[in-house]
């Protein structure tokens, strides 16, 4: 969908606008339903000022490609460390599965560095048998295949000449680079040029998404 | 004990961290990071990284215990409250 903010944008529009959004990534509103007017009220005051939804509870930093990772609902920037959290910092979203958003409002606990975290990247829906997609979970690119009903996850940069992975094709459990041709086994990484195999990552599928687990990246 | 909180003026997380502070009468000094300019607010921002390993907010200094986010439970327990 695409992001227009207008004069006169209201809590309604913004909850238009990010609730699906959060919603393909496993991310819900909190349930706490107040809470989350009075969030979106501080963004609309944020929009007014700064010229966009930049998340409440962080501060821009003046450098463009940073700033552009505060902007609401930045659940995407972050996968893992809010897959460790269970919500985004604020609490404005909350996993899924989360019942009650209550207890996760304004809590900020860093999780340890290296800790194993299951991070939904996608709907298994928005990803077909037998194709790849990208998606990048802290600072580690990663192609997401998709084999039958299994699915998998391995490092998305080629180690020949670093083209990205995911947009070469799938032929069974191989995932074909689409500039030179080397194929990497998605279930191991491997290639059958030495010394060139590609790190894997466990991925599963649960509750209709494709999740995958990566130890939690250096705070940021 | 000194208090110290950086905060964002339009933090709602600030907001109820003031509040409880006010609520238990504890006093504190505060920095709205995003009201400063230049480099007051560059300065600003390097000691929340420093503090915090991220720019989040708010957080609050008590003494050598560093609290980022509203929680509650913690503050009760640090500030003896
Ligand atoms: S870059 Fe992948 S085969 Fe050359």
């Amino acid at each position: 969908m695409r992001r227009v903010f207008f004069e006169g944008t209201t809590v309604d529009d913004l909850k238009a606008y990010m609730g699906p959004f959060a919603e393909r990534l496993g991310y819900k509103f909190n349930t706490e339903i107040e809470f989350v007017d009075e969030v979106l009220e501080s963004e609309l005051v944020v929009l007014e000022r700064d010229g966009d939804v930049y998340c409440p509870c962080r501060v821009r930093v003046g450098d463009p490609k940073e700033d552009l990772k505060i902007v609401c609902p930045c659940i995407p920037f972050y996968l893992d460390e809010f897959a460790a959290l269970r919500k985004c910092w604020c609490g404005l979203f909350i996993r899924e599965d989360v019942e009650d958003g209550a207890d996760l409002i304004g809590v900020i606990e860093q999780p340890e560095p290296g800790t194993q975290v299951d991070v939904p990247v996608c709907l298994v829906e928005d990803l077909q048998p037998g194709t790849a997609r990208h998606v990048k979970v802290g600072k580690v690119d990663l192609a997401v295949v998709r084999v039958g009903e299994e699915v998998f996850a391995l490092s998305n940069v080629c180690r020949h000449a670093f083209a990205p992975l995911d947009e070469g094709f799938v032929d069974g459990y191989a995932l074909v680079c689409p500039w030179h041709g080397w194929r990497y086994d998605v279930r191991d990484g491997t290639t059958d040029h030495p010394n060139a195999d590609v790190r894997t990552f466990p991925a599963m599928i649960r509750n209709g998404e494709v999740l995958v687990t990566v130890p939690l990246g250096r705070a940021r | 004990m000194k208090i110290h909180l950086y905060g964002l003026s339009t933090c709602p997380y600030c907001r109820m961290t003031k509040r409880y502070l006010d609520d238990h009468g504890i006093t504190y000094d505060m920095t709205e990071v995003d009201l400063l300019d230049g480099d007051e607010k560059q300065a600003a921002i390097d000691e929340v990284k420093r503090l915090s390993n991220g720019t989040s907010f708010p957080v609050l200094v008590a003494d050598d215990e560093v609290i980022v986010g509203f929680n509650k439970t913690k503050m009760a327990d640090i500030l003896g409250i």
